[in-house]
C-alpha cells in the first residue's frame, strides 16, 4: 500500500511553546487512520501541518512519496495537495448555497460548469440532501450541515480527507448514523482518511488503525484490537477503559 | 429593586436622554414647518424649494456624494484585503498613514492639496489649479478623505470572521481565488455599511466644497445662517428635502442591520498567518506605498508651509483658545456617548425586546446631514431661556453627541457581542445585579476596547467642522472652525500650522487607538 501522507520526525510550536515532538506516522491509499487523544495533546496541529496551513519545525512531510512540507517552509501549498478537510465547527461558507459550497473546490481546479452541476449533483444523492442545492447553511439543520460539509470534502475525490472531530456537536443517535455514512462513501471511492477523535467510541469501526497522541507525542499506533491487548502506556490503558465505561 | 427593573429603568433613561438630544432638534424642525402652515407664512418656503435651481443643486450634490462613495470603496476595499490578509510588506505602516486623513476633516487635506497643486503650489501650474478648484478636484479630495471608512471597515470585517472559513477555503483554493470568493464576501456587511456612512459623510460635507468653489447644497444652508445670504427662516425650509433623506438612509441602514450580530469586532482572524500573494506581492506592495504617500503628501505639504513661514512660531497667539476648546467639547462629548452607549449597547447585544429602536436614533443622527441637525439645534436652544445652553460649549457638545452616539453605541455592542454571555450570566446566578454585573464584569472586562469606543468618538468629534460650524458660541470655537474662518484670509503659514496641530491631536488619538486594537490582536 502507498502511502497518501507520511510524517516523519515533525515537531510544531504554537507561539514559542512546542506542541508537537517527534512525530512519525502515515496514512495509506484508502486508509482511515484515526487519531486520539485529549484535548490540548496536538491532534488538530498535525492536521494543519498535513494540509500546510503550518510548517513544521523540525521533520517532512509528504504526500505519495513527494516532499510537501520541510522545516520551517510549506514545499507545497494547501491548495495543490489534493487534500480535503472538514472542521470541527463544519466552516460551511454562510453566504454560498449548499451546491456554491460543494462547488467552489471543484470551480478552483477548474473542472467545468457542466461537470461541476453533474458530481455536486451525484455527491448531494450520495448524502442524502438531493434538493437542498439551492438552500444555504443557515437554513439547515445540525445533521444537514454535517452532510453538506462531508459531501464538500469528498466532491473533489481528494488524495486524502481530514477529519477534525466533525461530529462533535451531534447527538448520540446522529453520530452513529453520520459515522456509518462517512466510512461507506470513504470506502466506496477508496479515499484515505485521517479521523480526528478525543473519544474512541467514533473511532469503532471506522479506523483501520489508531494513532494515540500524548501530550505532543505519539504514544501508540495499532489497531483497536490491538490497542486493547496491549496498550502502550497506563494513560492508554487508562483512555480506552475509561471510554468504555462511560 | 428586582434585576430586571434596575436594567429597564437604566435603559428607558439612556433612551430618553438620547431621544432628547437627536429627536428634539427634529420635533422642532416640524413644529417650526407646521406653525408656518398654519399661520400662512409656508409661501415663502414653497416658492423657494419650487426653485428648479436649487432642486439642480441638490441633484448635484447626490451625484457627487455617490460618485465619491462608489471610488472611495473601489480604493478602500481592496487595500483593506490586502491589509487585512496578505503578506504585504510594510501593510500595517500603509494602514495606520491611510487611515489617518480619516480622522481628519477633509478640507485640511484640500488646503494640503492646494499647497501642492494650487496655481503657486509646490508642483502646481495653471492646468493642476483648474482641476483642483472644480468638480473633479472635490471628488478626488473628498475620495481619498472617505476612503478610509471603507478600508477600516473592510479590515474589521474580514478580521473578525471566523478563521476556519478561510481555512476550508485555502485546502483548495489559491490566495487570491479565497480572498475574493470567502474572505470578501465576509466584510461585506461592513462594506455596506462603509458605503452608507460614506455617502452621508460627502453629502454633509461643506469645508472641501466651500474651499475649491463648487455649489454644494448643504453650503447654501449654512449660507442662509452664517453667511451674506442669512436667512434662518430660509434654511429651515432647505433642509426639508435633506431631513427625508435622512430618513430614506436610516431605512437602508436598517435594512443592512437587520442580518447582523454586532460581534464584529473579534479580531480573531488577524492572528491567523497572512495568505501568501506571490507574484502580486510587489503589485500590493506598489498599492500600499501609493496609499500611504496620497495620505502623507497633503500633510507634509502643510508642514512644509508651516515651517517656511515660520507658522508654527506664530501658533499659540493665532490658535488662542481653540485647541482647550475642540478636547474640551470631544472629550466631554465622547465621555457622554460611551456613558449612554453601554446601557443601549448591551441591551442590543443581548437583543432585548427594543433595543433597536435607541439605535435606530442614534442611526438616524449620524446620517443626518449636519445642516439639518444644525438647524435643529438652533431652533431648539436659541431661546433666552436657555441661553446657558446655547451660549456655552454645551451646545456644541449636544451636536457632537446627537451626530456620534451612534459610534459609541455600535463599538460598544460589537465588544459586549463577541464576549460569551456566561461570563455575566455566571455573575448574575452568584448574585449579582445588573448594576453590579457592569460594574465589577461588564466594564472592567472591556475597558480596553470601551477606552478604543471613547478614542474613536473623541476622533470624530475632533474632526468635526460641519455640525460646530453652525452653532459654536460666538468667540469659543473648535480648533476646526478656527482654521476654517481663517483660511480664507489668515496668514497661510498661520493657517498651515494651525492645520499641523489639528494634525497632531489626531495623530495622538490614531497613535492610541492602534496600540490598543494592536493588544487586542494579540491577546
Amino acid at each position: 500500500m502507498s502511502r497518501a501522507i507520511a510524517v516523519e520526525a515533525v515537531a510544531a510550536e504554537l507561539g514559542g511553546r512546542r506542541v508537537l515532538d517527534g512525530i512519525s506516522v502515515d496514512v495509506g491509499t484508502g486508509e482511515i487512520l484515526g487519531v486520539l487523544g485529549p484535548s490540548g495533546c496536538g491532534k488538530t496541529t498535525l492536521l494543519r501541518l498535513m494540509l500546510g496551513l503550518l510548517a513544521p519545525v523540525a521533520g517532512e512531510v509528504s504526500l505519495d512519496g513527494l516532499l510537501a512540507s520541510a522545516p520551517g517552509r510549506v514545499v507545497v501549498p494547501p491548495e495543490q495537495r489534493c487534500l480535503a478537510v472538514v472542521f470541527q465547527d463544519l466552516a460551511l461558507w454562510p453566504h454560498l448555497s449548499v451546491s456554491g459550497n460543494l462547488e467552489f473546490g471543484l470551480a478552483a481546479h477548474g473542472v467545468g460548469r457542466a461537470e461541476r452541476r453533474e458530481r455536486v449533483a451525484a455527491m448531494l444523492d450520495r448524502v442524502g440532501l438531493a434538493g437542498f442545492e439551492s438552500r444555504r447553511p443557515g437554513e439547515l439543520s445540525g445533521g444537514e450541515r454535517q452532510r453538506v460539509a462531508i459531501g464538500r470534502a469528498l466532491v473533489g475525490e481528494p488524495r486524502a480527507a481530514l477529519f477534525d472531530e466533525p461530529l462533535t456537536n451531534l447527538d448520540a443517535v446522529r453520530r452513529t448514523e453520520m459515522r456509518r455514512l462517512l466510512g461507506a462513501l470513504l470506502r466506496a471511492q477508496s479515499t484515505a482518511a485521517v479521523y480526528v477523535a478525543h473519544d474512541v467510541r467514533e473511532l469503532a469501526g471506522l479506523a483501520d488503525r489508531i494513532a494515540v497522541l500524548e501530550a505532543g507525542r505519539l504514544a501508540q499506533v495499532g489497531t483497536l484490537e490491538a490497542l486493547r491487548m496491549a496498550p502502550a502506556t497506563p494513560f492508554i490503558r487508562s483512555l480506552l477503559t475509561e471510554e468504555e465505561r462511560s | 429593586m428586582s434585576v430586571l427593573q434596575q436594567e429597564r429603568i437604566v435603559f428607558v433613561g439612556a433612551v430618553l436622554i438620547l431621544a432628547a438630544v437627536v429627536l428634539l432638534p427634529f420635533a422642532t424642525l416640524v413644529a417650526e414647518l407646521a406653525g408656518s402652515l398654519v399661520g400662512g407664512e409656508a409661501g415663502a418656503a414653497f416658492e423657494l424649494l419650487g426653485s428648479t435651481r436649487l432642486w439642480g443643486l441638490l441633484g448635484s450634490s447626490l451625484l457627487r456624494a455617490a460618485v465619491v462613495t462608489v471610488a472611495a470603496l473601489a480604493v478602500g476595499v481592496p487595500l483593506g484585503l490586502v491589509v487585512a490578509r496578505t503578506d504585504t510588506p510594510g501593510r500595517r505602516l500603509a494602514l495606520v498613514l491611510h487611515v489617518l486623513p480619516g480622522l481628519l476633516p477633509p478640507y485640511l487635506l484640500a488646503l494640503g492639496w492646494f499647497h501642492l497643486f494650487g496655481r503657486q503650489g509646490m508642483l502646481g501650474s495653471e492646468a493642476s489649479a483648474r482641476l483642483l478648484f472644480g468638480e473633479s478636484g472635490a471628488v478626488a479630495v473628498l475620495v481619498l478623505a472617505f476612503a478610509p471608512v471603507a478600508t477600516a471597515l473592510c479590515v474589521l470585517g474580514v478580521w473578525g470572521m471566523d478563521a476556519s472559513l478561510e481555512e476550508a477555503a485555502r485546502v483548495v483554493a489559491r490566495p487570491p481565488r479565497v480572498l475574493t470568493r470567502i474572505v470578501l464576501p465576509a466584510a461585506a456587511p461592513g462594506v455596506a455599511l462603509a458605503a452608507l456612512l460614506i455617502f452621508a459623510l460627502a453629502l454633509s460635507e461643506i469645508g472641501v466644497p466651500m474651499f475649491l468653489r463648487v455649489e454644494t447644497y448643504p453650503a447654501a444652508v449654512f449660507a442662509r445662517l452664517a453667511g451674506i445670504d442669512y436667512a434662518p427662516g430660509e434654511a429651515v425650509a432647505l433642509v426639508l428635502p435633506l431631513a427625508l433623506l435622512a430618513l430614506g438612509l436610516l431605512a437602508a441602514e436598517r435594512r443592512l442591520a437587520a442580518s447582523r450580530d454586532y460581534a464584529v469586532l473579534g479580531l480573531r482572524g488577524a492572528a491567523r498567518p497572512p495568505l501568501p500573494l506571490g507574484r502580486w506581492r510587489a503589485a500590493a506592495a506598489a498599492g500600499c506605498a501609493v496609499a500611504a504617500l496620497l495620505a502623507v503628501a497633503p500633510l507634509v505639504a502643510l508642514a512644509g508651509v508651516a515651517r517656511a513661514g515660520g507658522g508654527f512660531g506664530e501658533l499659540s497667539r493665532w490658535a488662542g483658545g481653540s485647541v482647550t476648546v475642540s478636547l474640551t467639547c470631544a472629550a466631554a462629548a465622547a465621555t457622554a456617548s460611551v456613558g449612554l452607549g453601554i446601557p443601549l449597547a448591551y441591551a442590543l447585544a443581548r437583543q432585548r425586546p427594543h433595543a433597536r429602536l435607541p439605535d435606530a436614533l442614534a442611526v438616524l443622527g449620524f446620517v443626518t446631514p449636519a445642516a439639518v441637525l444644525g438647524v435643529g439645534l438652533i431652533q431648539t436652544w436659541n431661546r433666552a431661556s436657555l441661553a446657558w445652553v446655547y451660549g456655552s460649549l454645551a451646545i456644541v457638545v449636544l451636536g457632537f453627541v446627537a451626530r456620534y452616539a451612534a459610534v459609541a453605541i455600535r463599538t460598544c455592542a460589537s465588544l459586549f457581542a463577541s464576549a460569551s454571555p456566561h461570563l455575566e450570566e455566571s455573575a448574575s446566578v452568584a448574585g449579582a445585579g445588573y448594576l453590579r454585573r457592569m460594574r465589577r464584569i461588564l466594564i472592567p472586562l472591556h475597558a480596553r476596547g470601551l477606552l478604543a469606543a471613547w478614542l474613536l468618538v473623541l476622533a470624530f468629534c475632533l474632526r468635526d467642522l460641519e455640525s460646530a460650524v453652525l452653532v459654536y458660541p460666538a468667540g469659543r470655537e473648535p480648533l476646526t472652525v478656527r482654521i476654517f474662518t481663517l483660511e480664507a484670509n489668515g496668514p497661510e503659514p498661520v493657517v498651515a500650522a494651525l492645520a499641523c496641530a489639528q494634525v497632531g491631536l489626531v495623530a495622538g488619538v490614531l497613535g492610541l487607538l492602534s496600540i490598543l486594537i494592536w493588544k487586542g490582536v494579540r491577546r
